[in-house]
C-alpha cells in the first residue's frame, strides 16, 4: 500500500492550460508581421482601421535606422523591405517588378492595389512625395497613409 | 467473472504526451504573441497629374512652412496665418468646415479638394496632423467621426 504512487488530479491544470491556449490563439495577429517595428508612426485621434478589408494592398515601411539612444544612424530615410533596406530612389525597379506581377495576374485591368504607407513621423514629406510619385508614374492611384490610433484627449 | 472485473476497472490513459504537446503549443503562442497598438489610416486617391480625374480643380490650398530641422514654423490656409501649435490645426479644422459651407458630408464636402503645399523637409507627422484636420473631426456629442473633405493631394515638392 505504501508503495502505490500518489495520484494527482490533472484536470484543473489541463483546463487552465487549454484556456490559455485559446486566449493566445484568439489574440495572435499574424497580419501585423508586415509592420516594421523601426517605424514610429505619427499619432492621430481620428485615424480608424478600415471597416472593410481591402482586397489588394501592399505595405511599404519608410523610416530611419536608429542607434540605441534613438539618434539617426543614417540621415536619409530608407524603405524597409523584407530582408533589405533600400533608398527611395532604389524602389523604381521593385515597383516595376510588382506591377509586372500584378499585370500577369490581372491582364488588362487598371491597377487597383492600395499602397499602405507606414512612415516614421520624422521622415521629410519630400521623401514621401517622391515615393508616391514613383508609384503614380506606374499607374497606382490609391494610397492609405497609416497613423497610430491615439486615445482621445480629455 | 474475470472478464467482468476487467470491464469495471478504470481505464487510465497516459496524459503525458498530450500535456507535452499542449505546453509546446502554449509556449509557441506566448513567444509569437505581439501586442500591437491599433493603426488607422487615411485613404487618399491620388492619380498622377494629367491622368483622367487627376486635375479636378483646386479649391483650398494649405501651406506648411518648416524650419531647417523640419519643424512646423507656420501653417496657413490661403493667405490666412493659423500659427504653428496644436491650436493651429484646430483653426484649420474650423476653416475647412467654413469652406465646405458648414455641412460635413454634403455636396461641397465631396467636391472640395485640398492641396497640401509643404516644405520639402517638413516632418511627416506635421503633415498627418494637417490631413487629419482637413479630412475629419470627432463629433463631441456622438463621438462619431464626421468627414469634412475627401479629396487630398500634395503640391509638387519644393526643392
Amino acid at each position: 500500500m505504501a508503495l502505490d504512487a500518489p495520484e494527482v488530479d490533472m484536470t484543473p491544470m489541463i483546463d487552465c492550460v487549454f484556456q490559455l491556449i485559446t486566449f493566445f490563439m484568439l489574440v495572435i495577429n499574424f497580419e501585423s508581421t508586415q509592420a516594421d517595428e523601426r517605424v514610429k508612426l505619427p499619432e492621430s485621434e481620428i485615424a480608424k482601421p478600415p471597416k472593410v478589408k481591402r482586397e489588394d494592398e501592399v505595405t511599404i515601411n519608410v523610416g530611419f535606422i536608429r542607434n540605441a539612444d534613438g539618434s539617426k544612424r543614417v540621415a536619409h530615410p530608407l524603405v524597409f523591405l523584407p530582408g533589405e533596406d533600400v533608398t527611395i530612389a532604389q524602389m523604381t525597379p521593385r515597383i516595376k517588378k510588382d506591377l509586372q506581377m500584378y499585370k500577369l495576374q490581372h491582364p488588362g485591368d487598371a491597377v487597383k492595389t492600395t499602397i499602405k504607407l507606414r512612415s516614421d513621423s520624422e521622415v521629410p514629406i519630400g521623401a514621401i512625395q517622391d515615393l508616391i510619385k514613383l508609384y503614380q508614374e506606374e499607374g497606382y492611384e490609391k494610397f492609405a497613409l497609416q497613423a497610430m490610433e491615439e486615445a482621445p484627449k480629455e | 467473472m474475470r472478464h467482468r472485473e476487467w470491464a469495471l476497472a478504470t481505464v487510465k490513459p497516459d496524459m503525458t504526451p498530450m500535456i507535452d504537446c499542449v505546453f509546446q503549443l502554449m509556449i509557441f503562442f506566448m513567444l509569437t504573441l505581439k501586442f500591437v497598438q491599433a493603426e488607422g489610416n487615411f485613404d487618399i486617391n491620388m492619380p498622377a497629374r494629367g491622368a483622367p480625374g487627376g486635375d479636378i480643380g483646386l479649391d483650398i490650398k494649405v501651406r506648411m512652412i518648416a524650419d531647417p530641422q523640419g519643424n512646423l514654423v507656420r501653417l496657413q490656409i490661403g493667405q490666412r496665418q493659423l500659427g504653428n501649435d496644436d491650436r493651429a490645426f484646430a483653426r484649420l479644422n474650423s476653416e475647412i468646415l467654413r469652406a465646405i459651407g458648414g455641412t460635413p458630408g454634403g455636396l461641397a464636402s465631396k467636391e472640395t479638394e485640398v492641396e497640401i503645399d509643404a516644405d520639402d523637409n517638413l516632418q511627416y507627422g506635421h503633415v498627418m496632423k494637417a490631413i487629419t484636420a482637413c479630412t475629419r473631426r470627432v463629433d463631441e456629442r456622438s463621438g462619431q467621426v464626421v468627414r469634412y473633405v475627401e479629396k487630398i493631394k500634395f503640391a509638387p515638392p519644393r526643392r
